[in-house]
């Protein structure tokens, strides 16, 4: 892929992106257009609800699509992401960890600080996960191990979650097992003062990783002998995947198949293995992608809010499994 | 160019020191055809991973230009040796020109974004080894000596004084293998290189190589030029 393209595919991408940002603010249970833009209800339907909720899907779905991306270049394996091999589990359960311990201390005052702390956590239980995997890839060369262990880990984080909700008050329970619906409703436009400047800076920073990631594509050994310090990438891709998947997953919930599923339609779409190219598009793509979920989700029931997890699920599964059947290419 | 110093190689797994193979002392001159031979499992692949910086030697050290190899850093490393190795490579979208492009590593910035030079310095890789009209087909597209001729090539377009293969011939046909050698003489002779290759195909490489350096089960090396 030349230069002009890549250039012409990121506008037609950033259209796209566009076009979908104004659809999502504009779907919902009240029509805008309804209203005078002077009304208060105006303001605050779109100042409190609407666009916080847009910009979240643009910043989570961008977000775990780029971690996506990045564990699957490390791995060279197009079945990593960050939901498969247990990071959002890991996440979650630190959350659940945080949630019931600032329930049954009382800390509700403390608003802002409770919300940090369960980031924290968050994070703290995405970077314990990513550390356990890449140890298993240090020791198996086997992806189906890395794999495995992957899946097993998402199994044993998601019976102590089920351990901690089954110990915690039913009102506890109930916010948290809507939360692990995931839902893109529940920041407020304070809350992404908080979150887009970390979202920034870890975006800012995978793009310093274009030459280790292109070089990591051969193999590793060939990665070493290009001069590139293959220790210090994978612990730069655990430290931006797991910020990025803690915070999302504390104001988000673990949301579904973006991470995995987005990388491999934006292989499939654009011939390009460069990461320059294939970062940009992920970003864009992931954007679109949650977006185009959240704008479904208004049209299929505007009077309840549908879990954004069973949408991504439902719509993102079978479309990488008919591009896989589609294309005779590999993608991994 | 390369000494190797009452070299002992091997690694350290679970803290316990492996030895492979003990008191390796060789010289490499600046411009030669090397071939290593020796049995599956003698050390043969240690011996090339300790040469090229994947693995620290156990004991003794392996000096490059008048330099301790541990001195080198990763990327001024990378200037010197390049490497062809037996796994195979593919997926990801990877094309024959930007598995080639990988060459210019060490040499461009952390974009890695090429420069005019390093595109005709590709292109010159490309049509030495004569894989030109490959340049855009997918590395899964490839057949087994294809795909060795890219990685020729990438080591070309790496631009390093020595090149290291480990069995580069082991999944290709006798006339490939043929003709695996036939260009490593070529690049030997025509661009000054040193090029140490190892190989189970004794009779093949006798033609080629003026060195043989054998890993014998005894632990003994020996050489015979050829």
């Amino acid at each position: 892929m030349n230069t002009s393209k890549f250039i012409l595919t990121t506008l037609y991408l950033t259209l796209i992106l566009t076009g979908l940002f104004i659809c999502d603010i504009c779907f919902g249970s009240v029509n805008l257009f309804s209203l005078d833009s002077s009304n208060s209800l105006f303001s605050t339907i779109l100042y409190d609800i609407r666009l916080p909720k847009t910009l979240t899907c643009l910043i989570a779905g961008s977000g775990l699509a780029l971690c996506g991306l990045l564990m699957q270049s490390l791995f060279r394996n197009p079945l990593a992401g960050p939901y498969v091999l247990g990071v959002s589990s890991g996440a979650s359960l630190f959350v659940a960890i945080a949630t019931m311990l600032l329930t049954s201390i009382h800390v509700s005052g403390f608003f802002l600080l409770g919300k940090s702390v369960v980031t924290m956590f968050s994070i703290m239980g995405a970077f314990g996960v990513t550390f356990i995997i890449l140890m298993v890839s240090k020791k198996s060369r086997s992806n189906v191990t890395i794999l495995l262990v992957g899946l097993m880990l998402a199994q044993i984080l998601g019976a102590l979650q089920g351990l901690i909700e089954f110990l915690s008050s039913a009102d506890g329970l109930k916010t948290f097992i809507i939360w692990g619906m995931g839902s893109v409703s529940n920041t407020s436009l304070s809350d992404l003062l908080f979150i887009f400047p970390i979202f920034l800076m870890t975006v800012s920073c995978a793009f310093y990783l274009i030459k280790p990631l292109n070089a990591i594509l051969l193999n590793e050994q060939y990665a070493q002998n290009l001069g590139i310090n293959t220790n210090l990438l994978r612990l730069q891709v655990i430290i931006i995947t797991a910020i990025l998947v803690g915070v999302i997953t504390a104001f988000c919930g673990p949301i579904a198949f973006v991470g995995i599923s987005v990388p491999i339609a934006s292989r499939l779409f654009f011939k390009s293995s460069h990461h320059l190219h294939q970062i940009t598009f992920c970003l864009l793509l992931g954007a679109s992608a949650l977006l185009f979920a959240d704008v479904v989700c208004q049209l299929v029931s505007s009077q309840f809010m549908l879990p954004i997890n069973t949408v991504t699920t439902l719509i993102g599964s079978p479309v990488v499994i008919y591009l896989l059947f589609k294309s005779k290419l590999s993608i991994g | 160019m390369i000494q190797l110093k009452h070299l002992e190689i091997g690694y350290h797994t679970n803290s316990k020191r492996n030895s492979v193979f003990k008191n390796i002392n060789l010289n490499f001159e600046a411009v030669d055809l090397v071939g290593l031979i020796g049995n599956n499992g003698v050390g043969k692949s240690t011996l090339l991973k300790t040469i090229t910086g994947n693995i620290a030697p156990l004991h003794g050290e392996i000096i490059l230009n008048n330099k301790k190899l541990h001195q080198f850093s990763t990327q001024d490393l990378a200037q010197h040796i390049s490497i062809v190795i037996t796994e195979k490579i593919g997926g990801f979208n990877l094309t024959v020109w930007d598995v080639v492009a990988t060459g210019r590593t060490p040499y461009i910035n952390m974009f890695a974004k090429l420069s005019s030079d390093d595109e005709t310095i590709i292109n010159t890789s490309l049509e030495q080894l004569n894989i030109s009209n490959l340049k855009h087909k997918l590395i899964d597209e490839l057949s087994d000596g294809q795909r060795q001729k890219v990685m020729i090539a990438k080591s070309l377009a790496q631009q390093t004084p020595i090149i290291i293969l480990d069995e580069p011939t082991a999944f290709l046909d006798y006339s490939s293998r043929h003709q695996l050698f036939l260009i490593l003489k070529k690049i030997c002779d025509e661009q000054h290189k040193l090029i140490i290759v190892s190989s189970h195909d004794l009779d093949l490489m006798k033609h080629y190589v003026s060195k043989t350096i054998e890993l014998t089960e005894e632990g003994e090396v020996s050489l015979k030029v050829n």
